[in-house]
């Protein structure tokens, strides 16, 4: 058998052999650090969701799930959930602040419908509802953990959106005049308004009851206003608390007529009330001096005379 | 855990007097009466809560060693046919049988080409023959093995609102192989793939997997057709009004049921797991292998320099020819 492995290459080459099939020999030694499965030189999909098409949601989703599932274990362990109503009650109320559908879209760059915004929103406030729990039960590193998570989802400009509806306070300046605006149907005012009495220190005693002015466009009240019923309606904010001439106004009006005008100067000079004796607020506020009426000319329509009249009827 | 928690706030010394609570699920409510619980004020008071609650929870695990041998941790628990299922090795007729696999539907609505996998009928309802379901079963099983140990990719379709941790669990558990789908297939996810993925990932991805596993076949049909389309194999549960030759490989049992999705997905992803790790080991060798013939490669490169400065090469080629 030896002697067969001393024949030179130059044997083989002269009786090369032909085989049925067109592919060369290759050795199976060869092949032995070649992967089989890596003939493929595309790379397999990452996420385990990519077959859902909407990977970046269902892998966000699958991420707050846990979240859930592992704070309700963590709250459960420290015998802090379930809650009875006892303590329910002594919870904080929540006012969620969550990321609109299309700041959410950018956020997770995906396209979110209705329902799947929705189901996202529930499962935050679960969230939310457990961080408020934890909160206040004084366990601050498990509320952190969970407001990490969430900071994701919140709005950019939380503060200021809790911040709406609730009024701004009115600013003084440096001489302690008060600046409102009021508004009634097309008229608005610009009302600046400042003490006209003297402090008490220096007041005397038999010194005579504080009188003020009020100027509207640089006129006197009593020019501006010939009728007494816009008079009345402009010294209502005064008269209801008791500050007749306590108060030196002046304002600048624009727009619509006289009740309109009156109206507005009222309207800022109610507020600017509040504003410099906090404690008058409840009082102008039950004379529904603070409210902006909203009573607005209605518009005419079509077949009809004005907004609710109708034309005569005719027979023929 | 909870108690080390609880340490750091009280001011007394107080130990437990047994060992650490695993009474879980338990009603550790506090005193039933409404009007002796005034809400909480402070932290204190919570605090307070707590620690009744402790003391609550201890006194029932300690009373529970007097009691009955059937306790949660002994007893079976209706999670632990998602988390816990048998693996493929350990299954049993009386597995599926306690899932309900054996219930069909209505016997108005058998389709003809599921008798073969009918056992009978009672009370209106087709009784599944699990005499067949469990071998295909271990079929379905031996292939998941085979396809994941050749590195192939797994997609568990599970679209009801049931199976979908089921499906979740079950592409966990294969690792990188394995994937799922717990709502809708969207249709045109393998045909209209350069719309539903856009080119780049269709350029660079594999989007065609190696196998697809149906928890619910009859709502997933444009999912198996476009299966069918690509020449993918399907495992799907089969219930008695579905054709059973929709999908390749058909495991007869009952498709409404929870219980049944989580044990067969779990038995299949088992199976899986056990095909990912032998690839992984695969790979691992092959990448010592691939290391090993490089270094020796790079040996051989660094010895031919050093000897061709030497001058060594020519005599070398000589003796080569000589022996030839």
């Amino acid at each position: 058998m030896n002697h067969l492995l001393r024949f030179r290459p130059s044997v083989f080459t002269a009786c090369r052999r032909s085989f049925a099939t067109q592919q060369n020999f290759v050795p199976p030694k060869s092949l032995e650090a070649i992967d089989p499965s890596s003939s493929h030189e595309l790379a397999k999909p990452v996420t385990p969701t990519f077959y859902t098409g909407r990977s970046s949601y269902y892998e966000s989703m699958g991420a707050l799930e846990r979240a859930v599932q592992h704070s309700r274990q963590m709250l459960t362990t420290l015998n802090i959930f379930p809650l009875p109503p006892f303590a329910l009650e002594a919870l904080p109320p929540l006012i969620p602040v969550w990321k609109s559908k299309e700041k959410l879209n950018s956020a997770l760059d995906t396209k979110l419908s209705a329902t799947r915004y929705r189901r996202m929103l529930a499962l935050l406030n679960e969230l939310n509802h457990f961080r408020r729990i934890a909160k206040s039960a004084g366990h601050d590193d498990v509320g952190s953990v969970i407001q990490d998570i969430l900071d994701f989802f919140e709005r950019d400009d939380k503060e200021e959106h809790l911040k709406r509806g609730r009024k701004k306070p009115v600013k003084f300046d440096e001489y302690g005049r008060s600046y409102t605006l009021g508004r009634r149907k097309e008229s608005s005012a610009r009302v600046w308004m400042i003490a006209s009495h003297n402090p008490p220190n220096d007041a005397q005693r038999n010194s005579p009851p504080p009188t003020s002015q009020i100027l509207i466009n640089n006129v006197p009240l009593n020019k501006y206003f010939p009728l007494p019923g816009d008079r009345e309606r402009i010294l209502a904010p005064f008269k209801v608390t008791g500050t007749v001439g306590a108060y030196n106004v002046f304002t600048l009006v624009r727009g619509g007529g006289s009740t309109g005008q009156s109206g507005a100067i009222a309207h800022g000079i109610a507020t600017g009330l509040a504003g410099h004796a906090p404690d008058l607020e409840s009082i102008l506020r039950r004379a529904k001096l603070t409210r902006r009426d909203p009573r607005m000319v209605e518009r005419k329509k079509t077949n009809r005379a004005k907004a609710r009249k109708g034309y005569g009827w005719v027979k023929r | 855990m909870s108690s080390s928690l609880l340490r750091r706030r009280i001011s007394h010394s107080w130990r437990p007097r047994t060992r650490t609570c695993k009474a879980r699920g338990l009603n550790t409510h506090f005193d039933p009466i409404p009007e002796q619980n005034p809400p909480i004020k402070n932290l204190e008071e919570w605090t307070e809560m707590q620690l009744k609650r402790q003391e609550q929870k201890e006194l029932i695990e300690y009373f529970s060693q007097f009691g009955s041998t059937q306790t949660r941790d002994t007893a079976w628990q209706p999670h632990h046919s998602l988390h816990r299922p048998p693996t493929p090795h350990s299954l049993t007729l009386s597995a599926l049988l306690a899932a309900g696999a054996h219930l069909g539907h209505s016997t108005s609505l058998l389709n003809p080409n599921f008798i073969p996998y009918a056992y009978g009928a009672r009370g209106g309802v087709t009784i599944i023959d699990l005499d067949h379901t469990v071998p295909m079963l271990k079929r379905a099983t031996n292939l998941v093995r085979a396809l994941a140990q050749r590195g192939g990719s797994v997609v568990f379709v599970g679209t009801r609102k049931n199976f979908r941790a089921a499906a979740q669990k079950a592409a966990e558990r294969m690792g990188p192989q394995g994937f799922h789908v717990g709502d809708r297939w969207l249709p045109g996810t393998l045909t209209n793939r350069l719309e539903l993925f856009g080119h780049s990932i269709v350029q660079t991805t594999k989007i065609e997997p190696d196998l697809v596993v149906f928890l619910n076949p009859i709502e997933n049909t444009n999912a198996i057709r476009e299966c069918a389309v690509h020449h993918i194999p399907t495992i799907g549960i089969i219930d008695s009004n579905v054709d059973p030759r929709i999908v390749m490989y058909a495991i007869p049992a009952n498709d409404e049921s929870q219980r049944t999705a989580e044990l067969i997905a779990g038995v299949l992803s088992i199976a899986g797991r056990e095909g990912a790790d032998l690839y992984k080991n695969f790979q691992e060798e092959l990448d010592l292998k691939r290391r090993q013939s490089d270094e020796r490669l790079q040996k051989r490169r660094e010895s031919f320099e050093r000897s061709r400065e030497k001058g060594l090469t020519e005599r070398l080629y000589h003796e080569s020819e000589e022996r030839l």
